[in-house]
């Protein structure tokens, strides 16, 4: 069961509608400038309701009805709660006008209206066609009214849109993805003011909701490994939230889910950094027996990436070692009893391809090209020292090879 | 011929598809990283067997690449990096580098700097081509997506 906001074709749902309001122009006189929901159960629509927002903070329920066959279930009384918490960080009061009948006045009172003001001979000036209810023709028309307690503090929604912004940046998404995310979500909150500073490493946000209500806060985020399956989720989530699909409780329980999502299996990511060495290896011009080596290292030289990140080593140890370990086994190929003879540059191109950088250099790159050059440039040095370290790597144990005197062959 | 094929289509697709691996990209969008990086691969191997230069070919190929990554991210409403980082890879110059850490070690200075600016440019090719197609606007890709959609629906 969900309740979901409709924005098109409002009007198919006018049937239902004129269950509770028999004149069908006057309500599509409202329909346009309203808010439409519905009660979505098991792929049914079982309850609409309509709302309209009026000035000064104040909303008016036009018109709430439930399909015939699920009355007496509960579903308008659940709907009307969802609905006042859904409009309390917007407006302050909630209206509803009804005829003079029972059954409307104990539903509207059991969910917590109380009684407003009337106009007086409204139906019979405003419906062409006099309406009986329960034998008596409506009159007067009878406003009721509820206070909306706003539950939704600007702290709540920027510590949510800060969570959300923090599990991207950390995750290796752009810098201008991690600012509209944020800002997508203040604003679908109704936090309207909205500021952020973002960094490779650190959001710093502020927020204001024109209440008085200020609010800043600064989050340090580590480079770490990246993990785009994560951010993809994100994204989506980050997509219904401003569809209005998502309350902020939902949102940040799913962040929590996300954030938790486990990296690929350990072994199915040695395979593939294994394929990866071996089929680079083939296209840059590596023979096929080359190939099948490159892959055993890349193997290999995934296996102590792993590790080597289980154990919080820093980038630098991980690339230098990396490449030394590439080089110290394709050396070790080279002078093992292997069918073919085989070089050693076939084999090491294609290994260092699972250490190559290409997260950091493509999102500096791109927060470049958006005029993020802070960052930028810090994703750039961050690409280009792992280039380096590779090559530091491959470098020492080469010439320390060449020097030993098997450097014949080099 | 059959050993082309694998050279050229199977091995850039599966190695593509690896690399995502390591990225943990979700399991939909394999096929489409493969494809990515493939086609990348295909562009750029046609050019440089024209005798073309490799900065040119890598342009064009991470163009290929870039607006493809583009078009997917459009229809598959996810973040168009997935597609990107994976695709780009068989561009990247790794022989190039490998090649000026060889020739440095071994002491023939001129062929690594030839072979480091060769890298350089290839590079800064590669920054080219993606700056140059995120230039172009985004509703241009949202109306292809859009049409592609269509057609396979008729």
């Amino acid at each position: 069961m969900k309740i979901q906001q409709i924005r098109r074709d409002k009007d198919e749902y006018i049937d239902m509608l004129l269950m509770a309001d028999p004149q069908r122009d006057i309500i599509e006189g409202y329909l346009d400038r309203s808010e439409m929901f519905a009660l979505i159960n098991g792929g049914d629509v079982c309850a609409v309701c309509v709302i309209e927002l009026l000035k000064n903070r104040k909303c008016e329920l036009k018109n709430i009805v439930t399909r015939k066959e699920d009355r007496g279930k509960g579903y308008g009384k659940y709907m009307l709660s969802h609905i006042c918490e859904h409009y309390g960080n917007q407006c302050d009061t909630m209206y509803a006008g009804t005829g003079n009948s029972r059954r409307a006045l104990e539903f509207l009172g059991s969910c917590g209206f109380v009684n407003s003001h009337m106009v007086a001979n409204y139906y019979p000036e405003n419906y062409r066609e006099p309406i009986y209810e329960e034998g008596v023709r409506l009159t007067d028309k009878i406003y009721l009214k509820k206070q909306l307690d706003s539950e939704v503090s600007v702290k709540k929604v920027v510590d949510l849109a800060l969570e959300a912004g923090r599990i991207l940046l950390k995750n290796g998404a752009e810098i201008f993805r991690v600012d509209e995310t944020i800002i997508r979500i203040c604003k679908r909150f109704h936090v309207e003011y909205v500021d952020t500073f973002i960094l490779s490493h650190a959001i710093f946000i502020s927020a204001e909701n024109g209440m008085e209500e200020a609010y800043t806060k600064v989050k340090q985020v580590p480079l770490s490994s990246s993990h785009l399956g994560i951010v993809a989720e994100v994204n989506e989530l980050s997509r219904e939230i401003s569809e209005g699909l998502v309350s902020i409780e939902e949102a940040s329980d799913r962040l929590k889910k996300i954030d938790s999502f486990p990296e690929k299996r350990g072994y199915f990511q040695v395979l593939a950094a294994g394929i990866s060495s071996g089929c680079y290896g083939y296209i840059l011009g590596a023979s096929a027996l080359e190939s099948t080596v490159a892959f055993f290292i890349g193997c290999i030289l995934y296996v102590w990436v792993l590790t080597a990140k289980k154990m919080k080593l820093s980038k630098m140890i991980v690339n230098i070692v990396g490449g030394v370990l590439i080089t110290a086994l394709a050396i070790a190929a080279y002078h093992l009893p292997l069918p073919a003879e085989v070089a050693l540059s076939g084999m090491i191109i294609g290994s260092i391809m699972p250490l190559v950088p290409g997260l950091a250099f493509v999102n500096a790159i791109r927060d470049i090209a958006d005029s993020d050059f802070l960052s930028g440039t810090v994703r750039m040095i961050d690409a280009l020292l792992v280039f380096v370290y590779i090559a530091v790597g491959v470098g020492v144990t080469l010439s320390a090879y060449n020097n030993m005197g098997g450097g014949l062959m080099l | 011929m059959i050993h082309e094929f694998i050279m050229h289509v199977i091995c850039p697709f599966l190695g593509t598809m690896g690399y995502a691996v390591l990225f943990n990209v979700p399991k939909r969008f394999y096929l489409s990283c493969g494809f990515t990086g493939m086609a990348g691969w295909l562009v750029y191997h046609a050019i440089v067997s024209q005798t073309f230069s490799a900065a040119l070919a890598s342009f064009l190929g991470t163009m290929a690449v870039v607006f493809l990554s583009r078009v997917l991210s459009v229809r598959k409403k996810c973040p168009i990096t997935i597609f990107l980082v994976s695709g780009i890879l068989p561009l990247v110059p790794g022989a190039g580098i490998y090649y000026t850490v060889y020739y440095l070690v071994t002491n023939q200075l001129a062929q690594a700097s030839r072979r480091g600016m060769e890298s350089v440019k290839v590079a800064f090719a590669i920054v080219l081509g993606i700056v140059f197609v995120l230039a172009v606007p985004g509703t241009v890709f949202q109306s292809l997506a859009v049409r592609q959609r269509r057609t396979r629906k008729g």
